[in-house]
C-alpha cells in the first residue's frame, strides 16, 4: 500500500509538470520512512510506528503548503491558485453559475444602461472639457426697458455688454456670444435643393473658449467675427446626416439665405451646440448684414448689428481658473452695469436696474423637464430588479455553500485554515460578479443606446462607468458577505465533528431557513409591485392603441408637400390644385385631400371663433377652438362621418362663398337644437363669416389621447393665406406599396418636388403615444424579468429545502404519508411565502401606483384588473417554481431516502 | 501544538544549526534532525515540518544544495550539503550569534548580583 502510494506519486512526477512538487512528496516520503524503520527498530509496533513517525513530521500537507509558500511569490501564486480552483468548481456546477451570472448581468447591465441615460438627461454637462466653469449668463430680471429685445428677456444681452464683459479676463476666461439666425431654422442651399438647417451666429472665440474640438478643419478666430468672414463649420451629425461623412467638405459653399458661406471645419462628434434642447447644424460668425439679422428680425434701425439697444445676444462663459461664479459676478458687476446703460441713457427707475446672473451649463437643458420623472421611476424599477437579483445571488450562493458545509469542515480537517478558506470563498465571488459584470457591461451598451432611442435624445451616451462601479461594489459586497456566512460555521465547528455529521443532518439551523422565506417573500412583494406598475401602463398603452379615432384607421398615407418656387397665395393654390388632380388618378388611390396640420403630429391651430359675428365668451379652456385648414372630400377621404349637411368639395374654391364645416363637439356646444347649417363661424366682420355647411362627427386631431374640443375646417382656399400642406391619400389596399407611383406623380409635376416624411395615418398617430408604448414596454420587460428572477429563488429555495429534507420525507412515507400529501406539504410551503408577500406587497403596490398616476390614461392607479393581473401572475410564479421541487419531493424512494442516513 | 523548544528557538538558529550541521558532513533531512536531537542531548526537539521549509529558505539563497542519493539503508533520498556561501554565512551567523550570547550572558550575570 505505502510503496504503491509512492509509486503513483512518482507516476505522478511523469505527467505532473511541476516536478518541484513531487520532489519535495518524495522527499517527504523518505522522510516518513526512514522514520518509521528507526521507530520499528526501537521496538514499536508497525501501526504504532507509522502513526508515531506522522504525528513528528506533522502535518504533510501543512507542510506542503509551508514549502509553496516559500517558492516564488506566494500571494500571486495562490491567488491564481484560488482563481484556478473557483474557476473549476464553478465550472462543475453550471446551471448554478449561469443563473448566478445572468442575474447578475441584468441587475448590473439594466442598473448601468437606467443611470447612464438619466445622468446624461439630468445631470452631466457640456461634453466639453472643464464643464464645469462654463455658465450661461442670465438677466433674472429682464432686459432693462428701452432695449429691443428678442423675447427672451432673461438670456440675451446687448453688443456692449457682451463686448464690455469679455474684456474682464479676471472673471471670465473667454465670454462667447452666440445667437440663432433664425426661430427655428434658416433656409440654406447646398447644390441645387433648398432646405433648412438651424444655425447659431457666434463670437469668434466661440470654439476656442468653449474648448470644443474638430473632427476637421478649424473653427473661426477673433479676425473672422470683426471681418463677418463668410465662413462656417458644420456639427458632425449635420456633416453625417446631410453630407454624409463627404471627405472632400472643406472648402464646399454652403448658401445661408443666397448668401455663400465657405465651409472650414467640422466639429468633434457629440457636440451638438448649446441650444437648450435643440441641435445646431452650423454655425457662421456674427454677421452685420441686414439679410443674415440675428433670430430672423427683419433690421429696422432697432435691431442690427452694433445697435446698443439691440439685445439679442446669448452669453456663455467659462471661469477663469480657481474663480468662483460669485467671484466672477463681483467682479464684472460694475463693467456690467456701465455697458447696461449705453444707448439707453440713465435710468429713471431704481427698481430697473438690470440684475446679472450665471446659471451653469448643466444637463441637457429642456429635455429634463420632459424625462425627468419617466426617468426616475424607470429607475425605481431597475432598483428594485436590482434588489431582486441581490437577493437571488445571495440566496444562491448562502444555499450552495451551505451546501458545502461538509466539504468545508473536510477541509479545515487537512489542514486549511480560516484565511485559506476565506480566499477560496472571496476568489468564487469575485470570478461570479466579474463574469456578470462583464456580461452586464455588454447588456448595458445594447440597453442604453435603446433607452436614448426611445427618448429620441440626439446625444451619445457613453456609458458611466460610476454607475457601474458602484453596481458592481453593491454586488460583489452582496456576494461576499453572503459568500462568507457559511465560513462561520464552519471555522468553528470541530473537524472531528463536523465529518462525522452526515449529509441529512447538516440541517441549516432553523435560522437560516427563515432568513431564506423571508427573502423570497420579499421578493415576491417587489415583484407584485413591479407587476402591477406594469399592468397598470400595459393597460394604458392598451387604451391609447384601442381608443377610436373617428377616421378611418387603415388605408390612409400621409405626406407633405410644399411648392419650392411660388409664394404667392394664389400660385399657391393653383400648385395644390394640381397636385390634387394629379394624384387622384393614380391608380390605387381612391380619394386625396390636404390638410394643414398633419393629424396626429401634436400641431393644431387654436383660437376663438366668432359665431354669427359674436365671440362667445368664457375662459379659453371653456370656449377655446380648434381649426384646421383642409381641402376637398376632406370628410370622406378620412372617412369621418358626416352628421349633417355635406363634406368640403372642389366647388368651395377661393372665388366660391366661404363655407366651413364644424365637429358635433361644436355644433352641441353652440347650436343645442341641432340647428347650426346656416349659421356662421369665423371673424367678426360680414366678410370674415364662414356659413356653417356640415356637421362632422368628433375626430382625434392632435393625438390619440385628447378630449374632444370644438373644431372647425376651413377650406384652405378661401383662407386669407395659403399654408404649406399635408397631402392625405385614402388608398385601396397597403398604402405604402403606393409610394413609387406618388412618388413618379410629384415628379412630374416638379422633379426637384420631395416628398416629406411620408408615413401611415395609423403610424402617425402612434408616434403620439410612442412614450407610453415604450415605457409600457419596458415595465413589462422589468416586470417579467423580476418574476423570471423570483422564480429562480423560489425554485432554489424550494429545491434546495426538499433536497435537505429527503430522508425526512422518506420516513414519513415510510411511515404511511400518501404522495399527494408530501405534494402538498412543498405547495403549501410555497403558498404561504407567496401569500406573505402578497400581504406586504399588495400595500405596497398600491403606494406605488400613486407615483406612476400622471403616465396612466383612462385606468386608475387602483384598477382591479392590474392587481388581479398581479396576483395571479405571483401565484402562477409560485407555483411554477414549486411544480419541480413538488415532484421531485412526491417520487422520493422511501428505501432509498432512508439509506441516505 | 508548537512545542516549547521550537517557540523559544530565535529567528534563524534553526538555519544555523543547519549549516553547522551539514558543515561536518552531507545529510538527508531525517538524519538531520536526529542529529541536532542527539547532539543537543535531546534539549532541542526540531519540529520536523518546519525543517523542510528551513531547508527550502537555505536551497533558494543557495546557502546549502541538495542532490538524490542513497541512504544506508538503501532508500532514496534528498542529501543537503553545504556551499561556499553557506559556509561563509555560517561564520558570519556564528560570530554574531557569540556577541548576542556574551551580551546575553553579561546581563544576566550583572541581574543576578
Amino acid at each position: 500500500m505505502r510503496r504503491l502510494r509512492a509509486l503513483f506519486v512518482r507516476l505522478g512526477g511523469f505527467f505532473y509538470k511541476d516536478s518541484g512538487e513531487n520532489e519535495f512528496a518524495d522527499e517527504m516520503e523518505s522522510h516518513l520512512q526512514l522514520h518509521i524503520e528507526d521507530n520499528l527498530r526501537a521496538g514499536m509496533s508497525p501501526a504504532q510506528a507509522r502513526r508515531e513517525a506522522i504525528m513528528k513530521l506533522g502535518g504533510v500537507e501543512q507542510t506542503k503548503e509551508n514549502y509553496r509558500e516559500r517558492r516564488g511569490l506566494p500571494i500571486l501564486e495562490t491567488t491564481f491558485e484560488d482563481c484556478r480552483y473557483a474557476f473549476r468548481l464553478l465550472s462543475r456546477n453550471p446551471g448554478f453559475t449561469l443563473v448566478a451570472v445572468v442575474t447578475l448581468a441584468l441587475g448590473i447591465g439594466g442598473n448601468t444602461a437606467v443611470f447612464t441615460v438619466m445622468n446624461s438627461v439630468l445631470l452631466q454637462n457640456l461634453p466639453l472639457p472643464h464643464p464645469e466653469q462654463l455658465m450661461f449668463l442670465r438677466l433674472p430680471n429682464d432686459q432693462p426697458l428701452g432695449a429691443s429685445n428678442t423675447g427672451d428677456g432673461d438670456t440675451s444681452f446687448s453688443y456692449p455688454v457682451f463686448e464690455e464683459l469679455r474684456k474682464e479676463r479676471a472673471a471670465f476666461s473667454d465670454l462667447m456670444a452666440y445667437v440663432p439666425l433664425a426661430i427655428g431654422k434658416v433656409p440654406v442651399r447646398i447644390g441645387e435643393l433648398p432646405e433648412e438647417a438651424a444655425a447659431d451666429m457666434v463670437s469668434g472665440n466661440f470654439f476656442s473658449g468653449l474648448g470644443a474640438a474638430f473632427a476637421r478643419g478649424r473653427g473661426f478666430t477673433l479676425e473672422d467675427e470683426t471681418a463677418h468672414a463668410a465662413l462656417a463649420v458644420l456639427s458632425y451629425s449635420y456633416w453625417t446626416g446631410r453630407f454624409a461623412r463627404d471627405p472632400s467638405i472643406l472648402g464646399q459653399t454652403i448658401y445661408v439665405k443666397g448668401l455663400p458661406f465657405t465651409i472650414i471645419g467640422v466639429t468633434a462628434r457629440g457636440f451638438y451646440g448649446i441650444e437648450p434642447g435643440v441641435s445646431t447644424d452650423f454655425w457662421i460668425p456674427l454677421q452685420n448684414r441686414p439679410e443674415l439679422n440675428a433670430w430672423g428680425n427683419s433690421a429696422s434701425n432697432s435691431t442690427l448689428y452694433g445697435t446698443p439697444t439691440w439685445w439679442c445676444l446669448r452669453l456663455i462663459g467659462r471661469l477663469a481658473p480657481g474663480v468662483s461664479d460669485p467671484q466672477a459676478l463681483r467682479t464684472v458687476e460694475p463693467a456690467f452695469q456701465q455697458a447696461a446703460l449705453i444707448g439707453l441713457g440713465a435710468l429713471d427707475n431704481k427698481s430697473q436696474k438690470p440684475v446679472l446672473a450665471l446659471a451653469s451649463a448643466k444637463g441637457i437643458q429642456g429635455v429634463r423637464d420632459q424625462y425627468d420623472q419617466p426617468i426616475r421611476i424607470l429607475m425605481a424599477m431597475v432598483g428594485l430588479v436590482l434588489v431582486i437579483a441581490c437577493a437571488n445571488v445571495a440566496m444562491l450562493i448562502v444555499a450552495r455553500n451551505s451546501a458545502r458545509q461538509r466539504e468545508f469542515s473536510m477541509r479545515v480537517a487537512l489542514g486549511a485554515g480560516p484565511g485559506r478558506l476565506f480566499r477560496q470563498l472571496l476568489a468564487e465571488s469575485l470570478l461570479l460578479v466579474t463574469t456578470g459584470a462583464a456580461l452586464g457591461w455588454m447588456f448595458a451598451i445594447f440597453a442604453s443606446s435603446a433607452l436614448a432611442a426611445w427618448s429620441s435624445l440626439d446625444v451619445p451616451f457613453s456609458l458611466d462607468s460610476n454607475v457601474l462601479l458602484f453596481t458592481l461594489l453593491i454586488s460583489l459586497a452582496c456576494a461576499v458577505v453572503f459568500g462568507i456566512v457559511p465560513l462561520r460555521s464552519a471555522a468553528t465547528v470541530s473537524a472531528g465533528s463536523a465529518l462525522k455529521t452526515s449529509n441529512a443532518a447538516a440541517q441549516p439551523n432553523k435560522t437560516t431557513s427563515w432568513a431564506g422565506k423571508l427573502v423570497v417573500a420579499v421578493q415576491m412583494a417587489l415583484c407584485l409591485i413591479l407587476l402591477v406598475g406594469a399592468g397598470l401602463l400595459v393597460r394604458s398603452l392598451r387604451n391609447y392603441e384601442n381608443l377610436p379615432l373617428g377616421l378611418r384607421t387603415d388605408g390612409l398615407l400621409v405626406f407633405g408637400a410644399s411648392p419650392l418656387t411660388t409664394h404667392s397665395d394664389d400660385e399657391k393654390a393653383k400648385f395644390y390644385r394640381i397636385l390634387l388632380d394629379r394624384l387622384r388618378v393614380v391608380p390605387g388611390v381612391e380619394s386625396a385631400t390636404l390638410m394643414d396640420n398633419r393629424l396626429g403630429s401634436g400641431w393644431s391651430s387654436n383660437g376663438i371663433f366668432a359665431i354669427d359675428g359674436i365671440e362667445p365668451t368664457g375662459s379659453f379652456s371653456e370656449i377655446g377652438m380648434r381649426a384646421n385648414d383642409v381641402g376637398p372630400d376632406y370628410l370622406h377621404t378620412l372617412g369621418i362621418h358626416i352628421l349633417q349637411g355635406r363634406d368640403l368639395l372642389d366647388s368651395d374654391s377661393r372665388t366660391a362663398p366661404k363655407v366651413v364645416i364644424v365637429n358635433e363637439t361644436f355644433a352641441k356646444r353652440f347650436f343645442p337644437r341641432g340647428d347650426a347649417l346656416g349659421h356662421t363661424a369665423g371673424g367678426v366682420k360680414p366678410e370674415q363669416r364662414f356659413t356653417i355647411v356640415g356637421v362632422a362627427a368628433d375626430s382625434k386631431y392632435t393625438g390619440v389621447d385628447e378630449k374632444p374640443r370644438p373644431m372647425l375646417y376651413f377650406s384652405f382656399w378661401q383662407r386669407s393665406s395659403v399654408s404649406d400642406m399635408q397631402v392625405e391619400l385614402h388608398t385601396a389596399g397597403n398604402p405604402e406599396a403606393l409610394l413609387p407611383n406618388v412618388r413618379a406623380a410629384l415628379h412630374e409635376i416638379d422633379p426637384n418636388l420631395p416628398m416629406q416624411k411620408p408615413m401611415t395615418q395609423r403610424a402617425q398617430f402612434d408616434e403620439s403615444f410612442s412614450q407610453p408604448r415604450l415605457f409600457a414596454r419596458l415595465a413589462m420587460f422589468f416586470g417579467l424579468l423580476a418574476a423570471l428572477l423570483v422564480a429562480t429563488g423560489l425554485y432554489g429555495t424550494l429545491a434546495y429545502r426538499v433536497s435537505r429534507r429527503t430522508s425526512e420525507i422518506g420516513l414519513r412515507m415510510a411511515l404511511g404519508a400518501q404522495r399527494s400529501e408530501v405534494l402538498c406539504m412543498v405547495l403549501r410551503e410555497s403558498l404561504l411565502i407567496s401569500v406573505a408577500g402578497i400581504v406586504v406587497g399588495v400595500p405596497l403596490a398600491i403606494a406605488g401606483a400613486q407615483l406612476v398616476r400622471s403616465m396612466l390614461f383612462g385606468v386608475t392607479p387602483g384598477d382591479p384588473i392590474s392587481y388581479l393581473g398581479a396576483l395571479l401572475g405571483v401565484t402562477l410564479v409560485a407555483l411554477v417554481a414549486s411544480a419541480i421541487p413538488a415532484r421531485r419531493a412526491a417520487s422520493v424512494d422511501p428505501i432509498v431516502a432512508l439509506r441516505y442516513e | 501544538m508548537k512545542n516549547s523548544a521550537q517557540r523559544d528557538l530565535f529567528p534563524g538558529a534553526l538555519e544555523m544549526m543547519i549549516l553547522r550541521t551539514l558543515k561536518r558532513q552531507p545529510l538527508h533531512g531525517y538524519a538531520l534532525v536526529q542529529h541536532i536531537k542527539r547532539t543537543s542531548d535531546d534539549l532541542l526537539q526540531i519540529e520536523e515540518g518546519s525543517l523542510y521549509p528551513a531547508l527550502q529558505r537555505l536551497l533558494k539563497e543557495e546557502l546549502v544544495k541538495a542532490e538524490w542519493g542513497i541512504s544506508s539503508t538503501n532508500r532514496r533520498v534528498r542529501i543537503y550539503k553545504l556551499t561556499a556561501a553557506g559556509a561563509k554565512h555560517l561564520e558570519r551567523q556564528v560570530s554574531s550569534f557569540e556577541k548576542m550570547l556574551e551580551g546575553i550572558t553579561r546581563v544576566l550575570a550583572r541581574g543576578e548580583s
